[in-house]
């Protein structure tokens, strides 16, 4: 039998809910698809009838390598699982799953894959349903000519963060993937294709949660700051955690509860997470204007629940968008191993430069070195009287044009290493300490962002693409 | 003795209160239930510090150690790249800063910006 997909997911919701009438039930089940999703507290999610279910599933935290290379950070078996368990509870409640930043990056491969595990599942299960998707990826042409008359900018004026060159034409047309953020407008354009699940590549987490409630008429700065805080689940609780968050948004405000019974929202906890990975604890800027802050108010239901009023949402006249993009740097190989000689924890910086000098005449091409000096200053800078002097841990990272030429390097400049003769050595059996072999080891391909960067002057509706299939799969069943 | 005396004014007056009431500086994990470090974007890194109630978090937003110029000295940087954020109600402080490589970019040691706190750990407030 074929579905009535006149009727969807979306449209039902936009005909059947009045604000004022009753809450909208929004339910956040996970900060980040595809690391295990809590079974326990989402069921209980689901038992409280959820209007719809919203997943974030990206990040640009990961680094550059999922952008750039265009893989996925969590594992494809617990991505499928996560992806099961959200899609058979919307399609059994006839709710909207809306997804964001697909597959960590949002970029075209990530999206891809995370419909093809969608559409796996679909016909595991005989399900028939609408999709529409957005794909975030910027057609090369816009960043060009955005450079061209200065639409490309830093997003940070303040001082407070590293400047990131504006990347000339041929660094944005050799990057391997360049994604914009689709904010509000875009899904709440994709929602109007009235789905009953919408897949969007990358997003502001904002979105996902924020769009179809504005859509029904919700307040938009209530509605942006119940879903920056939901995007997280649990986080904002106190035990902080991955368990799903159940918001009740009303015309005035939102009540937070998570579905771990041990988990408490309360005044501070929720306030607290504003701080959360945000340069400025007050405004947060979307594509469309800033959410402010500074009136929100949190009051204590009970001791589980909060009540969250107050924050505001300023449009901006023309929206702009935080475009992020990450290009191919090399292939990695790197060396691990110990130190424990006082006196070569002492010379390493100077052995470095040598046996790196004598690796350069026995490997040729564009190769380069960089050392991490564990318990000298890795992580961060240490004065003289912190370093150890007893014992160092070694991570070289070897990146050439290729593979086998990063482990060519990566094993001569181990052996070299190893025997680096140096004034008043005493440790002539080797000067490193390995834990295993090999102890030098293929790290995958190498690539750094190039763009972190605000796009102005561009209209949504150019970068976004909206698509829609609709999927019947009962057929395949019978 | 008029040196001593010189000496010991001038510690009283770096370290009064509002009221006007000398304070001995506590070490800030006394003082502190949440001192953490994440990336805010790979550019910027923020520092979050909760107090453990309204006494300790006013001595922490008075000290000198926590000052914009102090905090930058700690992480080797300039007053004017770091943005200090006040937050009285609930006892927190939010110190907002320039990594010194992109992360994940070749050369950076600290992906997430987790461990970018370790500098104000052995501070006195």
């Amino acid at each position: 039998m074929i579905a009535d997909l006149q009727v969807t997911a979306v449209s039902h919701l936009l005909a059947s809910h009045r604000p004022g009438a009753e809450r909208l039930r929004v339910l956040s089940a996970a900060g980040q698809l595809g690391f295990g999703i809590v079974q326990a507290s989402f069921a209980l999610g689901i038992q409280r009838r959820p209007h719809f279910i919203g997943c974030d599933m990206g990040s640009i935290d990961p680094g550059p390598y999922y952008l750039g290379s265009g893989q996925m950070a969590a594992p494809q078996a617990m991505v499928r699982r996560d992806l099961e368990l959200v899609l058979l509870a919307a399609r059994q409640l006839n709710v909207p799953l809306i997804i964001g930043s697909a597959g960590t990056a949002g970029a075209r491969p990530h999206l891809e894959a995370t419909l093809d595990l969608l559409r796996e599942i679909a016909i595991k299960h005989g399900l028939s349903f609408r999709v529409a998707t957005v794909a975030s990826d910027v057609p090369r042409h816009l960043l060009v000519s955005a450079t061209q008359d200065g639409r490309l900018q830093a997003l940070d004026h303040s001082g407070a963060a590293l400047t990131l060159p504006v990347p000339d034409e041929a660094q944005l047309l050799s990057a391997s993937h360049v994604v914009a953020q689709c904010g509000t407008d875009t899904f709440i354009g994709a929602l109007k294709q009235m789905p009953d699940v919408l897949i969007a590549g990358r997003s502001c987490d904002t979105a996902i949660f924020a769009a179809l409630p504005q859509m029904l008429g919700y307040d938009a700065g209530l509605a942006l700051h119940m879903a920056k805080i939901i995007e997280c689940t649990s986080l904002c609780c106190e035990p902080g955690g991955r368990d799903a968050i159940l918001a009740e948004l009303g015309p005035n405000d939102f009540i937070l509860e998570s579905m771990n019974p041990k988990a408490h929202a309360t005044p501070s906890s929720v306030a607290a997470h504003a701080l959360y990975e945000q340069a400025d604890p007050w405004l947060a800027e979307e594509p469309e204007g800033t959410l402010d802050l500074h009136m929100a108010r949190y009051v204590a239901l009970d001791e589980h629940r909060t009540q969250v009023s107050g924050a505001q949402f300023f449009e901006r006249p023309c929206p702009t968008l935080k475009v992020e993009g990450a290009a191919y740097e090399g292939a990695r190989a790197v060396l691990l191993a110990g130190v424990a000689d006082p006196t070569m924890i002492s010379v390493m910086p100077r052995a470095l430069d040598e046996v790196c000098e004598r690796v350069r005449s026995l490997v040729p091409g564009t190769w380069t070195m960089v050392p991490h000096l564990y318990g000298q200053g890795a992580v961060r800078a240490l004065p003289a009287h912190q370093k150890s002097q007893y014992e160092m841990g070694l991570v070289i990272e070897f990146l050439a044009p290729d593979a086998s030429t990063a482990k060519t390097v990566a094993a001569v400049f181990k052996q070299n290493l190893l025997h680096f003769g140096f004034p008043g050595r005493l440790t002539t059996g080797g000067n490193l300490a390995f834990a295993f072999t090999p102890s030098e080891i293929d790290a995958n391909d190498c690539y750094r962002f190039v763009l972190y960067h605000l796009l102005l002057g561009v209209q949504p509706e150019d970068v976004f693409r909206i698509d829609v299939q609709t999927w019947n799969f009962e057929e395949v069943m019978a | 003795m008029a040196a001593l005396l010189h000496v010991k004014e001038r510690s009283m007056r770096l370290a009064m209160t509002d009221l006007g009431l000398p304070i001995t500086p506590l070490p800030i994990t006394q003082l502190a239930s949440v001192i953490r470090s994440k990336n805010a974007g790979p550019l910027c890194f923020t520092v979050d510090l909760f107090f453990r109630d309204a006494a300790a978090y006013q001595r922490a937003a008075n000290s000198e150690a926590l000052q914009r110029h102090s905090v930058a000295h700690c992480y080797g940087l300039l007053a004017s790249q770091v943005r200090r954020f006040e937050l009285p109600d609930i006892w927190a402080m939010k110190l907002s800063m320039p990594r010194s490589v992109c992360a994940g970019s070749p050369g950076d040691g600290d992906l997430y910006g987790a461990q970018q706190h370790a500098p104000l750990l052995s501070l006195m407030v």
